[in-house]
């Protein structure tokens, strides 16, 4: 059991606090059990928050590209609009720009070897350079792209598409395809998956001419300011969009999150979650408190200061708020480590990790307002029977 | 030297229709080294004016003034003229005073010489503090309950705990408010006893409020309060003390 030390390295206010929470154990449990609780309701719905945002935009995240073009009105990379070969060599007349390769990205039907259809999203890229490859290959090779109709698709939808090895073969958009190599862990926020392949094989599947693409990637020479190349290509290049990567990928993220009303949804369920951690951490707290009022009236009877008395109540808070925080996020690890397996990206990056030991934090502090506002009136007279 | 002094203090409770004067015109001086016992039907102001020696009530009119506590401190006074907040009055509180309730309120989840060392670690005397709560239960007896938690204490061991914990803080005032009404005969003397030791034999002032009858021979002084007013201020006799040395022979603490 907690106790004064022999060196007295521990404050009266940590003991009495410990001792409290230790004295009401079934009270404590609960208290746990709520704050554990409202730590996965927000680690999870916010983990699937930044999990969607980097699904959303993995294609452009990945591209290794410094600028994209797009058509004008693009909105994200997923539903793409033509755009003009040409404007792939008139980038390159522009000082600055190192290299630029056509990007094509369009929806197409899957299907199946044993019969069915999908939806899938083409990615054709430039093999030379490699820049838009798949990433995370654990099977196969991108070299075998080259060979007519090859494809690589990723494992967390091998069931979904109906492919479960190597050198199986299929058909996207009435075309002939064969996997070639299998990716893990690149998902997709529209359900339709990623399905990577050439430049070439693309217009195969898509019956793209080699005037059109999608995109074109543009990679700057080593210092260039990208602000200001981004700038003369747009002057350059008139009536298209040219993007940084990042603001491409923000505008990517913001697309699927605002418009499908995703975001705000897993918003919405992360505050209750806040909410229901700072109503249960402050009814529990306060009814603690107001059983122990004699005590406290006694500690102010005999001088304590109103921040010692909130000491005991915020410490009291604060050791509820590391156990809850230490259970509920063993959980949603827990939960992420599940997740990892299924097409749904769940994901703990350490800033969300220390995001949410700061929401906890404050989820108690904000519960124990009620009980200190509660001391700060208590009557040290009252301890006279 | 008084260490706590009254003059002409009143104290009402509440205003208009329903105001109730609970001290009128009180004045008096409580000296060092001697335990007061503060007399008087139920009703007639007795744990009020344990509280304003407290500094737990301000007085309504009148000054309480307390002796300064060390060559460089002054005295502290308190009276209608003069704004104290709640948490200087607390500060007061804590660098004199110490208190011995009827019920004891010791803390239940705190172990006996943790309920004393809470008092040191108030004020902020925490080097060596659970020697010194354990020499003071030893003082008062019960350093093998020294690791006991209330619950697990008789009545008069609470008592001697809540004792040991008002002196942790070497107060220059000790108010105790019928720390006997729940002690059975013997016990109850063996507390009022241990009050007496601690008024000789330390410089602080004890006051005892008290119904109990077996308190009077432990008191050198009683004062008798009715309605409010001061209506008896006398020593006790030595006869009343002599028969005192004789209870507390026949009922040890």
């Amino acid at each position: 059991m907690l106790r004064f030390g022999r060196n007295e390295w521990l404050p009266g206010t940590t003991l009495l606090a410990w001792r409290n929470l230790a004295h009401d154990r079934a009270r404590f449990i609960v208290t746990l059990v709520g704050i554990a609780f409202s730590v996965v309701l927000m680690g999870v719905q916010m983990g699937l928050l930044v999990g969607f945002a980097q699904t959303a935009s993995s294609l452009v995240d990945h591209a290794r590209a410094d600028l994209w073009i797009t058509a004008v009105g693009t909105t994200n990379v997923d539903i793409a609009a033509n755009l003009g070969a040409r404007r792939r060599l008139q980038a390159l007349a522009v000082p600055g720009v190192a290299d630029a390769e056509e990007y094509m990205v369009q929806f197409a039907f899957w299907k199946k070897p044993a019969g069915g259809n999908e939806s899938v999203i083409l990615v054709g890229f430039d093999q030379a350079t490699g820049r838009g490859a798949p990433w995370q290959l654990v099977e196969g090779s991108v070299a075998d792209l080259a060979l007519q109709g090859g494809v690589i698709v990723d494992r967390l939808y091998a069931g979904k598409l109906g492919v479960t090895k190597l050198g199986e073969t299929l058909e996207i958009n009435n075309r002939r395809a064969r996997v070639v190599g299998f990716t893990d862990g690149i998902r997709t926020f529209t359900q339709s998956p990623y399905v990577f392949t050439t430049k070439a094989n693309a217009r195969f599947f898509t019956g793209f001419g080699s005037d059109r693409t999608t995109y074109v990637l543009v990679a700057a020479r080593e210092g260039a300011d990208l602000a200001t190349l981004r700038d003369a290509l747009q002057r350059r290049l008139g009536d298209v969009e040219v993007w940084r990567t990042a603001d491409f990928s923000r505008q990517t993220q913001r697309y699927w999150l605002v418009t499908t009303g995703a975001g705000s949804a897993l918003l919405l369920a992360a505050s209750l979650g806040l909410v229901v951690g700072i109503v249960i951490v402050g009814q529990t707290l306060y009814a603690s408190t107001v059983d122990r009022l004699p005590e406290y009236a006694t500690l102010r009877a005999m001088g304590a200061p109103n921040r010692y008395l909130y000491a005991v109540i915020l410490k009291q808070a604060a050791i509820s708020a590391v156990l809850g925080y230490a259970a509920g996020f063993a959980a949603t690890l827990a939960m992420v480590a599940i997740q990892s397996r299924s097409n749904i990206a769940l994901v703990m990056p350490w800033w969300l990790a220390l995001l949410l030991a700061l929401l906890t934090a404050a989820m108690c502090a904000l519960g124990a307002v009620f009980s200190i506002r509660r001391v700060t009136r208590i009557d040290p007279t009252s301890v006279f029977a | 030297m008084s260490i706590v002094s009254l003059h002409d203090v009143t104290l009402t409770y509440g205003s208009g229709a329903t105001a109730f004067t609970a001290l009128r015109g009180i004045t008096l001086g409580v000296a060092a080294g001697e335990m007061t016992l503060l007399l008087g039907p139920s009703g007639s102001g007795k744990t009020t004016l344990l509280q304003v020696m407290g500094c737990l009530l301000k007085p309504t009119s009148g000054t309480l003034r307390l002796a300064p506590i060390g060559p460089h401190d002054s005295p502290y006074e308190v009276s209608e003229h003069r704004h104290v907040d709640q948490e200087s009055l607390a500060r007061v509180r804590l660098a004199r005073h110490g208190f011995v309730f009827q019920h004891y309120n010791l803390f239940p989840t705190l172990r006996a010489w943790e309920n004393v060392a809470i008092a040191l670690d108030l004020k902020g005397r925490r080097a060596g503090m659970r020697e010194r709560a354990l020499a003071l239960l030893a003082r008062l007896g019960l350093a093998e309950k020294a690791d006991a938690f209330p619950a697990q204490l008789s009545g008069g061991q609470k008592q001697r705990v809540a004792i040991a914990r008002a002196l942790a803080g070497e107060p220059k005032i000790i108010l105790a408010d019928e720390p006997t009404a729940a002690l059975d005969g013997r016990t109850g003397t063996g507390v009022a006893a241990v009050l007496q030791e601690l008024a000789h034999e330390s410089d602080a002032a004890v006051v005892v409020v008290s119904h109990d009858p077996r308190m009077l021979p432990y008191a050198d002084r009683v004062l008798k309060l009715e309605d409010g007013v001061l209506t008896g201020d006398r020593r006790v006799t030595d006869a009343e003390r002599a028969r005192a040395s004789e209870l507390a022979h026949h009922s040890p603490p």
